[in-house]
């Protein structure tokens, strides 16, 4: 198994760079701008101005890594050659998933800490109750895997045009349900539910598919 | 534990609504060295990949080393090697990223046997896959495959791309040191000559059924070509079972029969011939007149006239 994670890692690198290197900008970016102007009162226009272009690349960012894990596997027939090895074809894709929550993770877990650390320092602009910063961080993790499994099955299906683009959408779907909802148990549980179907639809996809 | 390494039973595959397999049973024991052949598109390689669970099959089942083969466990496929027709390896890795990798994911391997095989192919380490010739590919595919001690090794075209003097080194080397160790092997391949050399057994598909499935001896013997003379102008109907191709020409006849035994000599001979000469056939003049439409099919069991 490690050496499939390492293969998919390695495959993979720059995003894993792309991430840690967005994420690192992303704090440096958001230390500046706060000590700058010290928000107090109400949620500042810098909020919008770095988070809308940030979840934007966040979401689209972790959906092509599952697309181009999925498409390249398919094209360089990268699963075709390792499933004749000792390897299981649960392997693989338990593999390229764990992968992809690592990058996940690479993003994520800088940002949050991050975050919990400003939350401290400064006054935030919104008020505040315990264990927000981990709620919040929490639905942002699921919604990355949620965004991570549209490119799964993107990448493995996109010989048909329709389908591929109707799962464009499904990350605006699931950020408009996220600021409609908000950052409750309610959206934790849909995106886990949403999850859970992807998941189930690409392993079927991938165990029943000729290699 | 079956003695069949192999099992194939009522084996249908359909393609867009196109019929390729149609029916097949086909058992390999263990030690053998068979040899699948057949025509362009005859299904030799949508077998093999249904055994290996890379394809699905409409219907029917497979079993390799007494596993279905859609519930073949990493176990099971550690114990199979698998050259795959056109070399599927990962083209943009570099040969040494490819061999750690399949090293990295083998229940076993065999450093001493594969470097003896990369040291004996020259195959460059520090190149990227797609940078070598197809006849290196193939060469290092092989490699790949035998260095795990496969105790079934598929082989599909393995020698496709390799030049004359590679590919009869490479055979001997293989089949050899395999053979030797009581190994089974599926082999498909167009070079006659070489399944000719090496098999055991034969299998030959046309039109999406396995027509002959029997050990390549048993194969000469029950497929023969005859020249016969006859005193005045050649019949035009022997009313002899199992005529494969038939060919008149005034008082020649060519005939090539299939399952050829004393009753159907004695029917020939009513005919009072004058005379009846047996021309010799390789395997390829066999599988030409096998793959021809309307095959008559030689299975494994002796058949009655």
């Amino acid at each position: 198994m490690f050496a499939l994670i390492k293969r998919e890692i390695e495959d993979h690198i720059a995003y894993f760079i792309g991430a840690a290197a967005f994420s690192a900008v992303f704090i440096i970016m958001s230390i500046s701008v706060i000590h700058r102007y010290q928000p107090r009162h109400g949620p500042p226009v810098f909020s919008i101005l770095l988070g809308v272009p940030a979840v934007t690349i966040v979401i689209f960012g972790i959906c092509a890594m599952g697309a181009t894990q999925m498409y390249l596997d398919r094209t360089r027939k990268i699963s075709a050659l390792l499933s004749t090895l000792a390897v299981s074809r649960n392997r693989i894709l338990l593999a390229r998933i764990i992968t992809g929550i690592l990058a996940i993770l690479i993003l994520l877990v800088p940002l949050t800490i991050a975050a919990g650390i400003l939350v401290r320092l400064f006054t935030p602009p919104i008020p505040m109750y315990p264990g927000m910063v981990f709620e919040i961080s929490v639905v942002v993790f699921l919604m990355a895997v949620a965004c991570y499994c549209i490119g799964l099955q993107i990448g493995w299906n996109s010989n048909a045009l329709t389908p591929s683009l109707g799962a464009i959408f499904l990350p605006c779907i699931l950020v408009s349900l996220i600021l409609i909802k908000g950052f409750g148990v309610h959206i934790v549980v849909i995106l886990v539910l949403f999850i859970v179907a992807s998941l189930i639809r690409t392993w079927h996809t991938f165990m029943k598919t000729s290699l | 534990m079956d003695e069949n390494v192999i099992k194939v039973e009522n084996l249908v595959k359909y393609f867009d609504g196109r019929c390729v397999l149609d029916g097949i049973n086909l058992n390999v024991p263990r030690g053998c060295i068979y040899g699948l052949l057949g025509r362009n598109g005859s299904g030799k390689t949508t077998i093999i990949r249904i055994l290996l669970g890379l394809e699905p099959p409409t219907r029917g089942q497979t079993f390799l080393l007494d596993t279905e083969s859609t519930e073949l466990s990493a176990k099971v496929h550690g114990r199979i090697g698998y050259v795959a027709e056109g070399h599927n390896l990962i083209q943009n890795y570099r040969v040494g990223r490819l061999i750690k990798l399949c090293k990295d994911l083998s229940l076993q391997w065999n450093d001493g046997f594969f470097n003896h095989l990369i040291e004996t192919f020259r195959l460059p380490t520090d190149r990227r896959v797609k940078e070598l010739s197809i006849g290196m590919r193939a060469q290092l595919n092989l490699s790949l495959a035998m260095a795990i001690d496969p105790e079934l090794l598929i082989l599909d075209d393995p020698t496709l791309g390799m030049d004359t003097v590679v590919r009869r080194h490479f055979l001997e080397l293989a089949i050899e040191l395999i053979a030797q160790q009581g190994r089974t092997i599926l082999f498909c391949s167009h070079i006659l000559g070489d399944v000719e050399r090496i098999a055991d057994r034969i299998g030959i598909l046309a039109a999406g059924k396995l027509v002959v499935d029997c050990p390549l001896e048993e194969l000469k013997e029950r497929v023969k070509k005859l020249r016969v003379i006859f005193p005045e102008s050649a019949p035009a109907n022997l009313h002899l079972k199992e005529i494969i191709n038939q060919q008149n020409h005034g008082r020649e006849m060519v005939i090539t029969v299939a399952n050829w035994n004393q009753q159907k000599q004695a029917i020939l001979d009513t005919f009072k011939p004058s005379s009846c000469t047996e021309i010799p056939m390789s395997l390829e003049d066999i599988f030409i007149e096998c793959t021809k439409p309307n095959p008559i099919p030689l299975p494994a069991e002796e058949q009655e006239t």
